[in-house]
């Protein structure tokens, strides 16, 4: 059955049950992908998938139950579920649900039309075909995809909330491998956004030029010196320590940000913010995963912790509002807290100069290993690494792999001497994007040879 | 969940088209987690995931489309949109299911979801409150108990119709420490592939709540480790995540029939040193990664991957198979309906060899002993890989000095398979999810004691 059918249900349910507050959660999505292998559609694939999560508040807690099977049977089921569910929770928060009728921001309207499967199909085809053709080095196990992405999310509940956004998205990702006297080299490129008049050229050379790029890389020294986090490096690092940044982990004694806000965390240079209308971003959010208003804030402004990001339950203890980062790690997870579009402001030098500034050094094009090598709650990390020799001012051609670099993630907000201008599409990490200029840190250490 | 008629009836309009095979995945699973932090119990998540995917193969093309509608019209619809999407044709072959039964060689006592929140709770909080009250210096514990009860059903022109329910059961507590300023974290998850009664024989909770404090309490009191080269001793259990990302990964034939392994086309050969022997097995009784078919309906199998250093196969699924002319080896697994199925690794660890604990340990001058390693990833191409040392001691003239935090061990897999020259003698699995290109599932890693001769610790 469709939602408002299996919603209808659920609200009989739930108030044969005696329940007076309640809110249904609704995701879906639907994404066809297709891929090549040696000039050939390889898989194609077309995934339905999606779910309601119930929640409510019974004897002062907040029970949840989730299900994908949208049936009257499991409409009474995820209400009796969610009521067993509350009753044996402890935590004495107090949980919110929130009112119908507040205002919410006017998201510009950028949708375009998705390709059909045959502009998938031959999109995938012709980044395949523009791949082998870029290069002789290029090897079988080069590959062309594209897809498209639609989801709908909706919250309904029973203050007389009533919302829903939908995000629609095409793909097309180039994939290179190279091969040179036995050692292999791979890279991709992924572009996002309407495929009219599309040129593939830009993500098909830039995947193989930086495939060709790591062949005969060696092991960097190792030893202590300045490291330039080239923009998707820095990118990735971010969305590891974004959940330093939550009041959750700070009241929960998980970062070291609890009782810091108004102080100095970063270099003076250093402004940090959470944009839900980023002008790039694939997603744009009014509302966030509790149906709150959301709004554009620095968290760290001139080097000064501004604010975390709260949900109601969090504000609610600190006695603050709600920064309306309330988030939802898929449909059935309970509500949690996650910036938008998360970024580092760009600085005021280009990339050369930044490079100069760091005289010699590393510059770190890729970060490797991230779920296991970064801790959020200490701060440590020591991450395997790839990327270039900076000498005498100058990013060289030297390529090297194979070493980490390790330090403190709070230490080195601190240790920023630069921000470069360069301005690039932030990169998704589940619901948040998060996007970096490049960014130069002092005094890094480098394990390699 | 679905007659044989009716997938009878599926696979039928899915070769409609003139695919040469297809198979139907049907799904209903019950996922149940109590998340303790605080000291108290603050959230559970309880969900059903329900829904089916539908392959269709012709030659070497591969079509799948999933749907949560799981009404006979559903299905029908989701078949015609596989069948549509492989293109124009006619019907090759006839469907004929046939019921098989595998037996379970995973006996569940106590199905989790027979158990009350209240029994669970107490079971938690035995982990929760060891960890809690095990040190001063442990200032946050966070602990949660998982149950999953996964139910699956897959009929294809095979004429496979099989069924499988995998129940798992984990417990997972970490625990924060802080000493002078400095905050640590510790962590243990022990799961299986069994009920409640886990905690009656196989798992003490209290004994997972003290092995994360103690980890957290011992590494918050440590110095940075050195960076270098330099000889490490990695502890058996969890340790064997180094087999599964320095070599499991580049053995699955997701990227082996490609051409995108490191391994591709060494069969027979010497690819790691003639001390290590190692296997992907699904039919360990109750372990964590353990199935009694795969995804694909394939029974599960004791692979013997590498024997005394020579690659004796690859894990391989149904459609890449195809590709590289080699029958299913019981490896094929999705997370959910909604992922398309490729070859994964189950229970996968190096077997026992013929040194001694100590005298591995002894055998070093200067190197470091990691005893609990925390996860890791690759690239299968080039091998590269990387994961974290959790738990991390220097090792001086043979003897184990001071604890030392921080660490990270990385490498070129058919590099370090090479420099594994000792081999302990006690064997002991690890429980972890994977996740790659087919969703996240559980993966048991495992070895005795091990020393690789040479490897890049990244520390400062």
């Amino acid at each position: 059955m469709d939602f408002n059918t299996f919603k209808k249900l659920v609200t009989e349910a739930a108030e044969e049950a005696g329940i007076s507050e309640y809110e249904l959660y609704y995701s879906t999505s639907e994404s066809t992908d297709v891929g090549t292998f040696k000039h050939e559609i390889n898989e194609f694939s077309s995934s339905v998938d999606g779910g309601v999560c119930f929640r409510c508040l019974s004897g002062g807690k907040m029970g949840y139950a989730s299900t994908e099977a949208l049936t009257a049977e499991e409409a009474r089921e995820i209400v009796a579920r969610a009521v067993e569910n509350a009753s044996v929770l402890e935590s004495d928060e107090q949980q919110f649900l929130v009112a119908g009728g507040q205002t919410y921001k006017e998201i510009e309207d950028k949708s375009y039309d998705l390709p059909d499967t045959a502009e998938l199909v031959k999109t995938a085809l012709d980044v395949d075909a523009a791949l082998y053709a870029a290069d002789p080095l290029i090897i079988d196990g080069s590959q062309g995809g594209a897809g498209i992405l639609a989801g709908r999310i909706a919250i309904y509940n029973s203050k007389g909330l009533d919302l829903s956004c939908e995000n629609r998205a095409a793909y097309y990702i180039a994939a290179a491998v190279v091969s040179k006297d036995g050692e292999m080299s791979d890279s991709y490129e992924m572009k996002i956004g309407s495929f009219k008049d599309i040129d593939i050229s830009e993500a098909v050379n830039k995947a193989v030029g930086d495939a060709k790029a790591m062949l005969g890389a060696d092991v960097a020294p190792t030893g202590s010196y300045p490291v330039v986090f080239a923009p998707r490096a820095m990118s990735s690092l971010l969305s590891v320590y974004s959940t330093v940044f939550s009041s959750e982990s700070a009241q929960k004694g998980l970062s070291r940000y609890a009782g810091k806000e108004g102080e100095k965390v970063a270099s003076d240079i250093v402004t940090l913010t959470d944009d839900p209308f980023y002008k790039d971003s694939a997603m744009p959010r009014s509302f966030d995963a509790e149906g709150s208003p959301t709004y554009t804030k620095n968290v760290i402004e001139n080097g000064v912790l501004k604010t975390l990001l709260y949900n109601l339950k969090t504000a609610a203890v600190a006695g603050v509002k709600t920064t309306g980062n309330a988030s939802k790690a898929g449909y059935a997870a309970s509500i949690g807290i996650r910036p938008f579009t998360f970024y580092f402001a760009p600085g005021d030098i280009s990339e050369e100069e930044l490079i100069k500034k760091a005289g010699n050094g590393v510059y770190i094009t890729e970060l490797g290993g991230l779920h296991a090598g970064a801790n959020a709650v200490s701060g440590d990390f020591s991450l395997q690494s790839s990327g270039f020799m900076i000498e005498d001012g100058k990013k060289t051609d030297k390529a090297v792999k194979s070493f980490t670099v390790a330090g403190n993630f709070f230490d080195m907000l601190k240790q920023i001497t630069a921000l470069s201008d360069t301005v690039e599409k932030p990169r998704s990490s589940g619901s948040t994007a998060f996007c970096s200029p490049s960014v130069l840190v002092e005094g890094l250490s480098i394990a390699g040879k | 969940m679905i007659s044989r008629e009716v997938c009878a009836r599926v696979l039928s309009k899915a070769v409609s088209t003139g695919a040469d095979y297809a198979e139907i995945f049907v799904e209903r699973t019950v996922n149940h987690a109590i998340n303790m932090i605080s000291d108290k119990v603050d959230s559970i998540n309880d969900s059903v995931v329900a829904g089916a995917g539908i392959r269709v193969f012709k030659g070497l093309r591969s079509v799948s489309a999933s749907t949560v509608d799981t009404s006979v019209e559903g299905l029908l619809r989701c078949a015609e949109k596989a069948a549509d999407a492989l293109g124009q044709g006619t019907a090759q072959i006839s469907v004929e299911l046939r019921e098989r039964l595998f037996g379970d060689i995973h006996p569940v006592k106590v199905v989790p979801a027979s158990v009350p929140n209240s029994e669970k709770v107490r079971v938690l909080k035995d982990g929760y409150f060891a960890a809690r009250e095990h040190s001063d210096c442990i200032k946050q514990v966070r602990g949660t108990l998982l149950d999953v009860d996964h139910n699956i059903l897959i009929a294809s022109t095979d004429g496979i119709y099989a069924s499988d329910r995998q129940i798992r059961t984990r417990i997972s507590i970490s625990a924060v420490a802080e000493k002078n300023g400095e905050t640590q974290t510790g962590f243990f998850g022990p799961g299986r592939r069994m009920g409640m009664e886990m905690f009656e024989h196989e798992v003490d909770a209290k004994q997972v709540g003290i092995i994360a404090a103690e980890q957290a309490e011992v590494m918050a009191g440590a110095g940075y480790c050195p960076a270098g080269v330099m000889p490490v001793a990695i502890g058996n259990g969890f340790g064997g995540v180094i087999f599964h990302e320095a070599c499991g990964h580049s053995l699955e034939a997701s990227s082996v029939a490609y051409g995108l392994s490191q391994f591709t086309g060494k069969l027979g050969q010497q690819i790691a040193n003639p001390k290590v022997t190692a296997l992907d097995d699904g039919t360990i009784p109750n372990a964590w990664g353990s199935i009694n078919i795969d995804d694909e309906g394939t029974p599960a199998r004791r692979n013997v991957l590498i024997e005394n250093g020579i690659l004796k196969t690859y894990m391989v699924d149904k459609f890449n198979g195809r590709r590289m002319g080699m029958e299913p080896t019981g490896s094929a697994r999705r997370q959910s309906y909604a992922y398309t199925t490729t070859s994964r690794m189950t229970n996968t660890f190096i077997a026992e060899g013929p040194d001694s604990n100590d005298d591995i340990i002894s055998s070093m001058e200067y190197g470091l002993f990691a005893k609990a390693m925390g996860g890791g990833s690759v690239n299968p191409a080039t091998g590269e890989f990387n994961f974290a040392v959790n738990e991390g001691y220097l090792v001086r003239n043979g003897k184990i000095c001071e604890p030392v935090r921080g660490a990270s061990l990385v490498g070129k897999g058919s590099e370090v398979i090479m420099n594994i020259d000792m081999v302990g003698k006690k064997l002991d699995l690890g429980t972890g999810m994977c996740g790659a290109s087919s969703g996240s599932i559980p993966t048991t890693v495992g070895e005795p004691l091990i020393r690789v001769s040479s490897i890049t610790v990244g520390g400062r």
